[in-house]
């Protein structure tokens, strides 16, 4: 086998040889040698061709070409590094948002959670009943209990609720979310203790259920991952816990709303574990649906055959106690990840829109080039290269740009994994685990080949086509060529135009709906509010205790300066939804439920504190102890007696109690984005609340007395932990983190897209003023105004944009429509973004068009002439 | 590729191939002494071009039909000299032999005096 080189060389020998018997023949006949050279060589024919045609014979020999090319493209990228530079920037760009969007997309919407056999893993939530506007609910913790006693088809069931522990050590108390859950909680999600032991079955009852298990982090951060924390006691709550067991490190929980809604706060891992300590045999089988309920199925069971028999399983209570939950199994990582699926799927298709744009401007500068490159062409053709040829040729040179674009993108999809880590609102799933797997790779590998064929799809074409006659013939180009070259130009910036208004109507309307989200009538005051939670829930303090601190806690923090009132509550507005039991009339308490209501324990100074105003009636006053009152929101005064007082009436608690309405108050939202819930107010007395949360308006700014109410609690009972101080604003604030997020990235991309285009345009635009110079000499020279000149330029210039405009629009309304899932408050066709966008891209390409048309109106009519 | 050259008469490849194999039954040659028995053989009818006879015969190398080695001329200068193998023998009979039976294929129709049914 020999070495191509070798060959090549040995074939070339062959041809000389033949030419030099050829020509040593015809002397013999008689020809003079001059002679017989000429004519030996016409007869011969084309000796490149000839070589050529017998190496490619021999295997090896497309691939010797193709080495060839790629060392041609090579020196042509060094030859213009400028525009090489910027090309594989904003290849580098592109590609790695692709790599970056599609590691987070893997990571968090596509690979299995970390459990064993997590494809049989389900929640339980229960269907909300008809009429009431939420997804789903927890479940109750006696219905669990009647699962994991008579499921057969449940391999294994557990249940959890969020709850805080408040540990007391030397220097003071310190406060953990961690969650509370029935022995069987690791065992169904199939993880273990790395240290220590799991719960047993009889922890889980009151007696024997002071025991702790640690998460990973909590014990590395808090116990300087000492082995010897196993068997050790914490005062907890005010009573001895000891621990028992430390979760591995690798352990990745759903987080709050993943478990199901209201599920506590987001954010954070659970710090600590402890069992139930609760008897659920005997637990009221209404109400009460606050655990979040996880199934493993048996193998071979199917999520229809589970939930059926769960359904049956309750059948009785739901008889007994007229209650209508109605249990479905959803899988759990379909819990986890279903409300981040949109948002990402956005990102994604905007990451791929963008790598769109850099192509189509990559393209374009590479068609640039290819039309300086007509005479080249020419010779090789003449030389034998074949159409396939020269195509390939250009998609060489595409491949050497994408190549090095592509790993230049690595540092570019690191640094966005990066940021993203950092950014990521905390309410985005598994965002711990982002890891650029194979299934990223190849889809960068898939996007890189993609790219190139995008790329140096129309350069290769017009390449292509190129006649050798015309290319050799002319030292210019002629006039119609560069006609043809400007009209496939303007083509390439309508696509960029194209793209980049749909990426900026998807970013307008992101926009829009971050300020319409911002400016919902939440029915508090969110400026001058200030709210402070207290943990009360230690041993040795029983209800009495915790509402007197609550009574003497009012007192001190209405006495402080700048406070203007100062209430008390168990969940504040915007914060979420919770202490959720059913509607009832008072009048009728046996009677059909109206709706799902929250319930709320607050002081008589409540309302003024958040400045929810009283629309009818009276709040609660010290001389209403011991009367079974309440008051109730707009919206419950609508659903339970529409149109009529509802002052004096009577409405149902959250147990069988029958309260009179004293007033009326206005709606408060619970959430951002969905309207205000239906809401009964009791008084804070009726109710120890073990984590209540001090709400305080201020006359001066929240923050400055922030410290002065964290010192009155804190002097109060210095055992109870003070959690995070948060103004409303920061509230709001949080719960818009997400929207903002991603509306920046969407408006970055934008931005770069904006960019690009501009220079596309500038670019077409100077080109066919370069080309038209002649012309404008001559209607100069006839007698045109140098203005009316400027302004055809421009109006030419734009026209390509006006179409791309056009084209955008429509895709950027289709864009949003499928994003609706996003959007708030605004229609995808919103006339306002529409308008906005179509003047920013008139006004960015008129600046465009400005410097050509100012060396168009500068055109010396003499000089141009001449030149032609 | 750019204009084909084409030859006087548009061979088929397995045709070509026939007529250089035959050309080396007499004795190994070099390219250009198979040209000039083509030429010779043919009375100056078949002239193969060199974009056509080259690429043939170092197919036919790798193919195994012929080997080839370079030799020494009587000027000292190196040329490329082509045997048949026993392989190439045998592919030389096959494609005569289809050569044969086609060409009295169509002769047979060119004489027939009636439309054939």
């Amino acid at each position: 086998m020999k070495r191509p080189g070798r060959r090549r060389a040995d074939i070339d020998e062959e041809i000389r040889s033949h030419l030099r018997l050829a020509i040593a023949d015809r002397i013999a006949r008689g020809e003079s040698p001059d002679e017989a050279e000429r004519h030996a060589r016409i007869e011969l024919g084309n000796e490149l061709l000839v070589r050529e045609r017998t190496r490619d014979v021999w295997p090896g020999a497309g691939v010797q070409r193709w080495l060839q090319d790629l060392r041609y493209a090579v020196r042509q990228i060094r030859r213009q590094p400028g525009v090489s530079a910027v090309a594989v920037l904003t290849l580098a760009l592109g590609l790695g948002s692709v790599t970056a969007a599609a590691a987070v997309i893997n990571s968090v919407l596509v690979e299995p959670l970390r459990f064993r056999e997590p494809d049989r893993l389900f929640s339980v939530v229960n269907r909300p009943p008809p009429g009431t506007e939420h997804r789903y609910w927890l479940t109750n913790g006696r219905h669990v209990h009647e699962w994991r006693t008579h499921c057969r088809s449940c391999e294994d069931i557990a249940m959890a609720e969020n709850v805080a522990f408040n540990l007391s050590q030397a220097g003071g108390a310190e406060r953990f979310e961690g969650l509370r859950v029935s022995f069987t909680f690791f065992r169904t999600l199939g993880v273990q203790p790395a240290l220590g032991r799991d719960f047993r079955p009889e922890e889980e009852l009151p007696a024997d259920s002071r025991v702790l298990i640690l998460s990973d982090a909590t014990w590395r951060g808090y116990f300087a991952a000492d082995p010897g924390v196993i068997g050790r006691t914490l005062r907890v709550n005010g009573e001895p816990y000891v621990v028992i067991g430390v979760m591995p490190s690798d352990l990745r929980l759903p987080l709050g709303d993943q478990w199901g809604p209201r599920f506590g706060s987001v954010a954070t891992q659970p710090a600590m574990f402890r069992p139930l300590g609760q008897d659920f045999s005997q637990a009221r089988p209404a109400g009460n649906n606050n655990y979040a309920s996880v199934v493993r199925l048996r193998p071979g069971v199917t999520a229809a055959q589970a939930e059926a028999e769960l359904n049956a399983l309750i059948a009785e209570f739901v008889r007994q106690f007229d209650i209508q939950p109605r249990p479905m199994l959803l899988p759990l990582h379909d819990t986890v990840v279903r409300d981040a699926r949109a948002g990402l799927l956005l990102l994604g298709a905007i990451a791929l829109t963008t790598l769109l744009i850099v192509c189509v401007n990559v393209g374009h500068l590479m068609l640039i080039r290819t039309a300086s490159r007509d005479r080249e062409v020419g010779i090789r053709m003449a030389l034998g290269s074949s159409r396939g040829q020269l195509f390939g040729l250009v998609l060489t040179e595409a491949l050497v740009l994408v190549a090095i674009g592509a790993v230049a993108s690595l540092g570019v999809a690191y640094a966005g994994l990066e940021a993203f880590r950092l950014w990521a609102p905390p309410e985005l799933p598994r965002v711990a685990d982002l890891h650029a797997g194979p299934r990223v790779w190849m889809i960068t590998l898939a996007s890189a080949a993609a790219a190139t064929v995008v790329c140096g799809l129309l350069p290769a074409w017009r390449m292509a086509r190129t006649d050798p006659q015309d290319a050799l013939k002319a030292a210019t180009r002629t006039q119609s060529s560069a006609r043809r070259t400007v009209r496939i130009r303007e083509l390439m910036v309508g696509v960029e135009v194209a793209l980049s208004t749909v990426l900026l109507v998807v970013g307008g309307l992101l926009t829009l709906s971050l300020v319409r989200v911002l400016a919902v009538p939440m029915g508090v005051d969110v400026a001058h509010v200030i709210t402070q939670d207290v943990s009360t829930s230690i041993a040795g303090y029983d209800g009495a205790s915790r509402i007197r601190f609550a009574e003497q806690a009012l007192e001190r923090l209405a006495g402080i300066p700048g406070v203007a009132a100062a209430g008390v509550t168990n969940q504040v507005p915007l914060r979420g939804e919770t202490w959720i039991c059913q509607l009832r009339d008072g009048a009728m308490p046996d009677g059909p439920a109206a709706a799902l209501a929250n319930f709320r324990f607050v002081s008589g100074g409540y309302f003024d504190a958040t400045g929810i105003p009283i629309t009818r009636g009276r709040t609660f006053r010290a001389a209403d102890r011991g009367q079974p009152v309440a008051l109730i929101s707009e919206r419950t005064a609508q659903a339970l007696w529409p149109g009529q007082d509802a002052v004096g009436r009577r409405v149902g608690g959250c147990g069988d109690s029958s309260l009179e309405v004293l007033g009326v108050v206005g709606d408060a939202r619970a959430d951002l984005e969905k309207d205000a819930p239906v809401v009964v107010y009791e008084p804070y007395w009726t109710m120890p609340i073990s984590r209540p949360h001090f709400v305080v308006r201020t006359r001066v700014e929240p923050e400055r007395v922030a410290a002065d109410v964290r010192a009155a609690l804190h002097d109060l009972n210095p055992e109870f932990p003070i959690g995070q101080a948060a103004t409303l604003a920061d509230i709001v604030d949080r719960a818009v983190t997400g929207r903002r997020v991603q509306m920046r990235v969407v408006l970055g991309f934008a931005a770069l897209a904006l960019v690009l285009a501009s220079l596309g345009i500038y670019g077409v635009v100077s080109f066919a003023v370069a080309t038209r110079v002649p012309e404008i000499g001559i209607r100069l020279a006839l007698g045109a105004r140098r203005s009316a000149l400027g302004l055809m330029v421009v109006r030419q210039g734009l026209l390509p944009v006006a179409f791309g405009l056009a084209a955008g629009l429509v895709v950027g309304v289709a864009a949003g429509r499928a994003a609706s899932s996003q959007l708030f408050g605004v229609a995808p066709g919103d006339p306002w973004i529409l308008a906005g966008v179509s003047l920013l891209l008139f006004i960015v390409g008129a600046a465009a068009c400005w410097l050509p048309a100012r060396r168009a109106m500068r055109v010396n009519p003499l000089r141009a002439l001449r030149a032609e | 590729m750019g204009a084909r050259a084409a030859n006087r008469l548009d061979l088929l490849q397995g045709t070509l191939d026939m007529i250089v194999l035959q050309t080396l039954t007499w004795g190994p040659q070099h390219g250009y002494g198979i040209t000039q028995i083509i030429r010779s053989g043919t009375r100056d009818v078949l002239r193969v071009e060199t974009g056509s006879l080259y690429p043939a015969l170092h197919r036919l190398e790798r193919q195994g039909l012929v080997k080839a080695e370079w030799k020494l001329s009587e000027h000292n200068q190196r040329t490329r000299v082509y045997r048949l193998t026993p392989a190439g023998r045998k592919r030389l009979a096959d494609e005569h032999s289809r050569w044969t039976r086609l060409h009295a294929a169509i002769d047979g129709l060119m004489r027939a005096k009636g439309a054939p049914a």
